[in-house]
């Protein structure tokens, strides 16, 4: 519920190479498993396991659907806020918060990581859709 | 049961016969001053009274949403069969979002189907208005993904309005040909004691007038107010029974002919056509292959309609309409009770109410009383044979159909 880390990653298989957002904990394309980063199990991480390797998402995207939502769910003090939906250039989508003036579905826009929510003192970080 | 009587029950795929021979329901809207479990118990009693029972239920299923986080409380399923005296009947809760009254369903359908039992009470409710609006769409935005949907401020009314506007730039439909949806839901919920909303409503009052963007102001851009259903509290009740055993009860039973139900990725922005509803449609195909009909011989139909733009896309996906045209038809006066094929004939979600987790056995509700032809004057459907009711989880993530056909 509150990421902390300053970037988004896209998780990539290291068998077949199909990105993922979020990590899911098996690939869609070929079913290698993803194991977590913390110890869950005692010897958790199997012989001959590769870790999934992160990127982080950036660069530029395109714009495919957005709103401005007007009733916000407890925990915005905001009196509106824009999201969008947006598809990166290696074809990964996502969902995020939409910071230009005049949207148009289409556009191009550049992504960039800043503060989503300030909640109990925490700040929680994610991703923005900003002007290219 | 007798074996040789239960054969002759079978329908011709080898599987028991299954229908429904007692409906209940509560008004829907602010029943915050009850307690949830006994909103549920009115409407179980009234679904036994209508089967003319008192007793005799071996398993009852209970489909809420959100009682542990708003109410909280657990085990309402114990609680419901204590209050209602029918212990040691069986009880289990079960749980899909928004439509947790639907699998509900499904789970009664299936443990009368496996033998294992034959007299299944399903009853489904849902309190919203004892927490602040506020406090309500946080809990409806918990569906979403914890870590890329929710965190961000995303809520249902969000992800519908996106799904909307690709639409719109797709298909061309307007913001005023969906407040002609929610006037149509308006017209029939005013004739439909249970809604929530029985208000007239009119395209002056919501679309024409210079006033109506004050009266009808965004939720969520494209999306209006009375472009979304209301916050609602309320429950709705079946008594399910193998069709072997249905003489016994007071009204002639009303047959399960299909079922169906499937998911879609949790995450809206992961499935390869944002306005694809693939689990509508794989659900509604299940249900119709089932029933052994096609969408040609269903004689109307309740689609959840959270949101108006889902009456439009899910009579699209269920095979109505092409894609894109539904609205044609609406407009037509096609989907009015009075026209080729009523949808939405309670009202709807719009303007019946949504109390999410009781919202799937309201739509059940329905269509047992049209198809037994009690719906009040000027709402009844002319000689209804079959009914499909889709009910909606998620935003699409978890989707069950249902038909339910005139013996
Ligand atoms: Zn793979």
């Amino acid at each position: 519920m509150y990421r902390v880390d300053k970037n988004v990653y896209a998780y990539k298989c290291p068998k077949c190479g199909q990105l993922h957002y979020p990590a899911p904990m098996r690939c869609k394309k070929c079913g290698y498993r993803r194991y977590p980063e913390q110890e869950i199990e005692p010897n958790f991480q199997r012989e001959g396991y590769k870790p999934w390797e992160k990127t982080p998402l950036k660069g530029s995207c395109k714009l495919l659907t957005y709103t401005r939502l007007w009733n916000l769910p407890i925990g915005f003090d905001q009196r509106y806020l824009d999201f969008g939906l947006v598809e990166f250039e290696n074809g990964i989508r996502a969902s995020g918060r939409l910071l230009v003036d005049k949207p148009k579905i289409g556009m191009k826009l550049n992504v960039r990581v800043g503060k989503i929510k300030e909640f109990y003192g925490k700040v929680c970080y994610g991703l923005q859709f900003v002007k290219s | 049961m007798k074996k040789k009587q239960l054969l002759k029950e079978k329908t011709s795929n080898g599987v028991r016969k299954v229908g429904v021979v007692g409906i209940g329901h509560t008004k829907f809207g602010n029943l915050s001053d009850y307690e949830l479990v006994d909103i549920m118990a009115y409407a179980s009693l009234n679904a036994m009274e209508d089967a003319g029972i008192d007793g005799g239920i071996d398993q009852v299923i209970v489909g809420n949403m959100g009682a542990g986080m708003l109410n909280h409380q657990t085990g309402i399923e114990s609680a419901l069969v204590s209050t209602l005296n029918l212990e040691p009947a069986m009880a289990e809760l079960v749980s899909n979002g928004p439509a947790s009254g639907s699998s509900a369903f499904k789970m009664g359908y299936m443990a009368i189907v496996s033998g294992m039992v034959d007299v299944v009470l399903v009853t489904a409710g849902e309190q919203m208005r004892r927490v602040t609006g506020w406090e309500a769409t946080d809990f409806v935005a918990t569906l979403s993904h914890p870590e890329v949907e929710y965190p961000y401020g995303l809520t249902l009314p969000a992800f519908a309005a996106m799904f909307t506007r690709a639409y719109m730039a797709k298909y061309g439909l307007t913001e005023r040909q969906l407040s002609l949806i929610a006037v149509k839901d308006h017209l029939n919920a005013e004739k439909n004691p249970f809604a929530h909303v029985q208000l007239p409503v009119t395209m002056e009052g919501i679309a024409d007038s210079c006033h109506a963007s004050v009266v009808n102001s965004y939720v969520s851009e494209p999306l209006r107010l009375y472009h979304m259903c209301p916050v609602s509290d309320g429950a709705s009740s079946v008594v399910m029974c193998a069709m072997d055993g249905a003489a016994r009860f007071k009204k002639k039973p009303v047959r399960i002919a299909g079922i169906g139900s499937a998911t879609d990725t949790h995450c809206v922005h992961n499935r390869k056509d944002p306005l694809d509803l693939k689990a509508v449609r794989l659900a509604a195909e299940m249900a119709y292959k089932m029933a052994g009909i096609g969408p040609q011989d269903i004689s109307f139909a309740e689609l959840h309609d959270a949101f108006v733009i889902l009456e439009l896309c899910l009579a699209e996906e269920v095979g109505f309409f092409e894609k894109g045209k539904a609205i044609e038809a609406a407009e037509k006066g096609e989907t009015e009770v009075s026209g080729r094929l009523p949808i939405n004939p309670s009202g709807g979600l719009k303007a019946k109410g949504h109390p999410v987790g009781a919202t799937g056995i309201s739509q059940i509700h329905e269509l047992v009383k049209q198809l037994r032809s009690e719906a009040e004057k000027g709402r009844q459907v002319k000689n209804p044979k079959y009914g499909l009711a889709i009910n909606f989880g998620g935003f699409g993530n978890n989707v069950v159909a249902t038909i339910l056909a005139k013996e």
